[in-house]
């Protein structure tokens, strides 16, 4: 099949373009790549098609590396291999098997030879070898059948491993790295062939005549070496994501598209924690400076990340927070370090002599901490256990693992230090192990542990576009966020309600103000939307969210029970609802006196104990009653520290460790537990969250008697900001179906508050006052933090607007404050409104949840009245 | 529904047991209640062969007697009445002994004596033939639980060429993820439980441990008569026949029927009632979890989906804390028993955690060892190989640091019989075992 010739002129430019093991296992895939290949031809373009093994082909060989003497086993992983392949072979269609079979009967005498039982490295690195130059050979008939000439070469010939100062023998055969720059007789000698070649990732020559491979991500270095070869003009990554992003999409969604990066910054990403590029493919085309591309197979039209040289005049901003798992740290303790010649020296030359190259580092006057990243030598081998018997000579160790390391990316990061502070606020509750940033001032890492990161990453990543140090704005560097290319976008948000009741809201404001207005049709439309979950078998609504006796009917009507927590709550809600059966309450406090739990139970009411006292010391209170067990599952939720209700620090609900004990005195006492409740905070947008509470509880719940109920409290968001999703109540609903249908033998109950009545309730207020002091300006209104502290206590975001005004250009940048002599009283910060004037009614939206309910007297101003449309 | 407390019931009855298409149904009630029927669904069964049919019903009957202890434990009634032909004198003694020792747990938490309630009635009518061979093939069935311990049972039998086949019992996405990664052929059969004894529960009745080994047997009896396997390999070993602790003049073993005395008594009524051709052993028997645990540390295949963790993970997720709490006493175990024979960070990959760095989990880790407490009711080591790993921890760099081993090695160590905590001596094959013998070599070199 060598015999192509070439069309295109001999200096051409090259392009490399690469494509993992799940793009070489299909047909299809295949056809993909010929397309891409045939278009940078047509484009005048000599290109390098560059292909890893087939999908979990190289998992394969690495196992058969691993069998020794079971033959059995061999035996069973060597048909998987030749089946695999005779798969796709027959699937293309193609007439001949003999080059693929030769392959195979490579394979066969690998299995016979005699290094096999003892599992020698060169023998390993062999074998590993046939999974490329398999899906080569397959690739290249394939193409040709195609109508794309194209030859194939044995990547052997061109790459050849080098063995690095101190690198150990298995690096040296399985983690090769090779010379590398610019060959042009090479290239040239190629030119005089043909337009198309394939060749294989991960190989290379070793010595004379062996093999060697290049270990994790070794394809796509192979691409890079090529691309410094053959000085390509760019070199392409082709997959199955649309880049780089500013975070795991995986883990945040709302994770930007990196259009530009210049190398530093990729390579400082890659290594982070971003799977997408093999952070050592950097370096080779770095020094040949040849632009390196990020594109999605599936979607070629998108522009993918272009990493390539520093951009001229940078904005400093963090491009990205990335994090990494499976770190180990080694912490060294000694006791005067500093007297001590030579210490540092001995500590590394230990990692040295045992072949562990070390990441990060932080050192005290008496300690050393290095971290380790996850390697198949550490998890395989006993080569940890051999360093920390040595380097216990010269000090006390401890390892400290699994760990993660979270590190923000991006130029001039200690220019960012000040505005970081929310950020750093999030590492305050958690065990830090170790803080890194290198003088290149591109990086700051924070090293915790591993359990912690797919909670805390999205955290980051909202607050890191808040205080505005990830400038997403900026389009020459960020692009769209992954749910929008996912298109998950499938519950958009409606136009607010009041956006068509201006002239009565504008009426409603001039007969008193400040004023909560609240639209009941808004309330019924969400309770409908929750009604439609089917997993959820009885809905509450958490009346602390707004007791008008009104919106208390209205979700009557709609089929909700209640939940309370406290007898006034209770005496209200009976008040409003004359003929609302008791057991419809469900009464869940926190810390009530003894007289409420008694009058509740007396009333008829579901009582939920949340602490270990009440069972303990008026255990005969709740003889021969059921009741509810509130659980603390040991993780809080939510979008501010104040609203987390879950964890230590939190006061609900009762330890996981202390359930025994409370099931004891319940049993003593002869009560009944029919139900679990957890609560995890407020303001949850990821139905990902309830669902692993409703898994929780459930399996807690298998070990009790009698409970038959699961109440996984609420918490549902909603969203604030104009650009942030709403909560998707199908993928909710799906979530829990699913783990209903685990454990059907538990009845669902849920009890949103703010979620029914938040954007049913807007706030009107009327402008009393302006001011400009400096640069700022103050946009004074009649309503302030003693009708609505949510600002001030959560630092809550309202969208506000002057309903005066409404589609004036808002173009002026203000501080909408409120009456009270309080610097916080402010209800919205760096807002742009239209020019205001006295007089002007300003609208604060979703003020329906914990607005009125939360108001006080405080400078003896009355609060806001409240008004139902 | 609302049913009367079945801890006043006066009778527990066997009503019957039938099988058709595949199902099987076991009947019981408390005196003149409600039926309580228990299904086990095999699926895709074939005809039943005609050389087996005797064998099979009398598998039945053991399998409704067996079974029947979920329901029986519910009332704990005084009377027990088999409808029917009923039982010889054999069966009921080892229908008594499986009672009364397989509830041991049950009794202890309960505090109930079960000595003079249990007592299954004798009829001399019943028939007495004696089992015959039933042409069983040369295939083995291997149960597993998606823990450590059916999977190094697994290998065993891959690597002696055992034609096995991978059998679970109920519903478990955490177990089929393991079965699918042994990469031999698998069998899943289901198993409802009467729905009554749920409302039962809430009525008020008795409740805690089962020995769900026992019944699990019992079913996988009747699969190897239907689908034709001539082998039923368990994966219990020798530390399960140690008891719990002793209560009242009776040895409390939480693991009783995945002990040796168990082994030997369901055996022996196997070969005695149902089928001389039907081999029913432990593969692991002869060994300690800790020679379990070295031997599943020689292979990380299974490292990313099998758990020994006590909770019910019925919902699979990818992080390590989806299958392991890292509370329960097997979450602490299978951590010890493995800490010392995988390497520091495989290990904590495998748990996402390091639990012998988190003091809170120091009471867990002194009931293992039997340090101011007694052995947890779990499936856990004897107390001595949870010291033995512990003090090697103790001599290892990368582990005496940790708080738990730390404290250990200041607190609890200098206390301990220096010679007791010797691990090589652990990890030898020792005692009665049913292992067919072109398997006990391969065993034996691990």
């Amino acid at each position: 099949m060598n015999t192509s010739i070439a069309r295109l002129a001999p200096d051409a430019p090259w392009v490399v373009i690469k494509f993992g093991g799940t793009s070489v296992s299909t047909r299809t895939r295949w056809d993909t790549i010929a397309e891409i290949a045939a278009s940078h031809c047509a484009n005048g373009k000599r290109v390098l098609i560059v292909v890893s093994a087939l999908s979990g082909v190289t998992d394969l060989l690495k196992r058969l590396g691993e069998t020794r003497d079971d033959f059995a086993q061999a035996r069973q992983l060597r048909d998987t291999l030749v089946a695999r392949h005779h798969a796709l072979f027959d699937e293309m269609g193609l007439p001949k098997r003999n080059a693929i079979d030769a392959w195979m009967a490579r394979l066969d005498q690998l299995l016979e030879d005699p290094r096999h039982s003892e599992a020698r490295l060169s023998w390993q690195a062999e074998l590993l070898a046939l999974g490329e130059l398999c899906s080569s050979t397959l690739g290249a008939r394939y193409l040709n059948e195609s109508r794309l000439d194209t030859l194939w070469l044995d990547a052997r010939d061109f790459l050849r491993a080098e063995a690095l100062p101190n690198q150990s023998e298995w690096g040296q055969w399985l983690s090769a790295s090779v010379r590398f720059g610019h060959a042009p007789e090479i290239a040239a000698g190629l030119a005089s062939r043909g337009d198309v070649f394939i060749t294989q990732g991960f190989i290379a020559r070793k010595d004379a005549s062996d093999t060697a491979v290049l270990g994790r991500g070794g394809s796509d270095t192979s691409a890079a070496y090529f691309g410094a070869l053959l000085n390509a003009e760019a070199v392409e990554i082709w997959t199955d994501v649309p880049g780089m992003f500013s975070a795991n999409p995986r883990q945040v969604p709302d994770a930007r598209l990196l259009v530009r990066l210049d190398y530093a910054e990729a390579q400082e990403i890659a290594t982070t924690g971003a799977k997408v590029l093999h952070p050592r493919c950097i370096h080779p085309v770095r020094d040949a400076r040849v632009p390196i591309c990020i594109r999605d197979t599936n979607r070629p039209e998108l522009p993918g990340t272009e990493i390539g040289w520093e951009a001229r005049d940078p904005v400093p901003s963090v491009k990205a927070i990335s994090s990494r798992k499976g770190l180990t740290l080694v912490s060294m303790e000694t006791i005067s370090m500093w007297q001590q010649v030579g210490f540092l020296a001995d500590v590394f030359e230990a990692f040295k002599r045992h072949g562990l190259s070390v990441d990060l580092i932080g050192s005290a006057e008496t300690n050393v901490t290095v971290s380790l990243d996850p390697s198949d030598n550490l998890l395989d081998s006993d080569v940890l256990a051999r360093l920390c018997a040595d380097l216990e000579t010269c000090c006390r160790v401890k390892v400290i693992a699994p760990c993660a390391a979270i590190t923000l990316v991006g130029r001039g990061m200690r220019s960012m230090l000040h505005r970081l502070s929310a950020v750093l606020a999030e590492f305050g509750a958690l065990d830090v192990h170790l803080i890194s940033q290198s003088s290149n001032n591109l990086n700051l890492t924070f090293v915790v542990d591993e359990g912690v990161v797919d909670a805390l990453i999205p955290r980051l990543h909202a607050l890191l576009i808040q205080a505005d140090v990830m400038r997403v704005t900026d389009s020459r560097v960020f692009g769209t966020s992954w749910s929008e290319l996912a298109q998950v976008q499938t519950t958009r948000r409606q136009p607010a309600w009041w956006r068509g009741q201006r002239e009565r809201l504008l009426e409603l404001a001039q007969e008193a103000s400040p004023r909560y207005v609240y639209s009941l049709d808004q309330v019924r439309a969400q309770a409908q939307a929750l009604k439609a979950i089917p997993a959820v078998d009885r809905w509450h609504y958490a009346l602390k969210a707004n007791p008008h006796a009104q919106i208390l009917k209205a979700v009557h009507a709609e089929g909700f029970a209640f939940e309370c927590v406290s007898w006034n709550e209770i005496a209200a809600v009976r008040n409003a609802i004359p003929d609302l059966q008791a057991e419809r309450i469900l009464f869940t406090p926190n810390f009530a006196p003894r007289e409420e739990y008694r009058a509740a139970l007396h009333a008829g009411v579901l009582v939920t104990l949340d602490a270990l006292h009440p069972i303990t010391e008026w255990g005969e209170d709740f003889a021969g009653r059921d009741i509810f067990l509130r659980v603390d599952l040991g993780v809080g939720r939510g979008h501010h520290d104040k609203v987390r209700t879950g964890g230590a620090q939190s006061k609900f609900g009762v330890a996981l460790d202390e359930i025994a004990a409370f099931r004891e005195h319940a049993r003593r006492h002869g009560a009944r537990i029919i139900g679990l409740h957890a609560h995890l905070g407020s303001g949850i947008l990821d139905a990902a969250h309830w669902r692993s509470v409703h898994v929780q509880l459930a399996s807690l719940a298998e070990q009790f008697n009698r409970i038959g109920i699961l109440d996984i409290g609420g918490g549902l968001g909603v969203p604030s900001r104009p650009r942030d999703e709403p909560l998707d109540l199908v993928a909710l609903a799906s979530a829990l179906a699913e783990v209903k249908q685990a454990y059907p033998q538990f009845q669902l109950w849920m009890e949103p508050g703010r979620f029914l009545v938040a954007e049913a309730g807007v706030l009107l207020a009327r402008v009393t006052q302006t001011k400009r002091k400096g640069e700022v300006r103050y946009v004074g209104i009649d309503a302030g933090m003693n009708s609505l502290i949510r600002p001030a206590l959560y630092e809550a975001w309202h969208e506000i607007v002057n309903l005066s005004r409404l589609g004036q250009v808002a173009d002026e940048l203000v501080q909408v404050v409120g009456p009270i002599c309080e610097t916080g009283d402010v209800l919205g910060g760096n807002r742009r409104l239209p020019v205001c004037r006295e007089g002007d009614v300003i609208l604060i939206a979703e003020a329906g949840a914990y607005g009125a309910v939360m108001a006080s007297r405080y400078n003896l101003r009355e609060p806001a009245s409240e008004f139902c449309l | 529904m609302s049913l009367s407390d079945p801890r006043v019931a006066s009778l527990f009855r066997f009503i019957r047991h039938e099988y058709a298409a595949g199902e099987a149904r076991l009947v019981y009630a408390f005196d003149d209640g409600p039926e309580l029927v228990e299904t086990i669904r095999f699926l895709d069964a074939p005809a039943l062969a005609p050389e087996r049919e005797v064998a099979f019903a009398h598998a039945l009957q053991l399998l409704h007697l067996i079974a029947g202890v979920s329901y029986y434990k519910a009332g704990v009634p005084p009377g027990i009445r088999i409808e029917g032909a009923g039982i010889d004198q054999q069966t009921a003694r080892f229908m008594d002994a499986l009672y009364l020792h397989g509830l041991g747990e049950f009794a202890y938490h309960n505090k109930l004596d079960l000595r003079e309630r249990i007592r299954f009635p004798a009829n001399r009518g019943a028939s007495a033939a004696p089992a015959t061979a039933c042409g069983l093939p040369r295939r083995t069935l291997v149960p597993i639980g998606g823990g450590k311990d059916s999977l190094v049972s697994v290998e065993l039998l891959k690597r002696a060429g055992d034609p096995a086949t991978a059998v679970w019992i109920g519903n478990s996405a955490l177990i089929q993820s393991c079965a699918e990664r042994t990469d031999l052929p698998m069998l899943n059969i289901g198993r409802a439980i009467s729905p009554l004894l749920f409302e039962y529960n809430r009525a008020g009745a008795w409740n805690g441990h089962i020995p769900v080994t026992a019944i699990n047997s019992a079913i996988l009896v009747l699969a190897a008569l239907l689908y034709g396997f001539d082998a039923v390999a368990f994966s219990n070993e020798r530390s399960a026949s140690s008891a719990t602790l002793e209560y009242d003049g009776i040895e409390v073993n939480h693991q009783w029927s995945k002990g040796w005395a168990f082994e030997m008594a369901f055996r022996a009524e196997l070969h005695r009632r149902v089928a001389t051709d039907l081999d029913y052993y432990s593969l692991l028997r002869p060994l300690s979890e800790l020679a379990v645990a070295a031997r599943f540390a020689r292979s990380s295949h299974y490292d990313d989906v099998f758990s020994s963790c006590n909770r019910n993970f019925r919902i699979l997720g990818p992080k390590p804390s989806d299958r392991w709490c890292g509370q329960c006493p097997k979450c602490h175990f299978v951590f010890l028993a493995l800490a010392p024979f995988v390497p520091k960070p495989r290990l904590l990959k495998i748990f996402g955690r390091n639990l012998l760095d988190d003091p809170a989990q120091t009471a867990g880790f002194d009931a293992l060892i039997e340090y101011r407490d007694h052995k947890p009711f779990e499936c856990v080591g004897e107390g001595r190989e949870s010291r033995a790993a512990m003090a090697l921890l103790a001599k290892r760099a990368e582990w005496r640091e940790d708080a738990i081993v730390e404290r250990f090695n200041r607190e609890i160590l200098g206390q301990l019989d220096a010679q007791e905590l010797d691990l090589p001596p652990l990890l030898t094959m020792t005692g009665g075992h049913h292992v067919p013998l072109p398997l006990v070599a391969l065993l034996e070199a691990g």
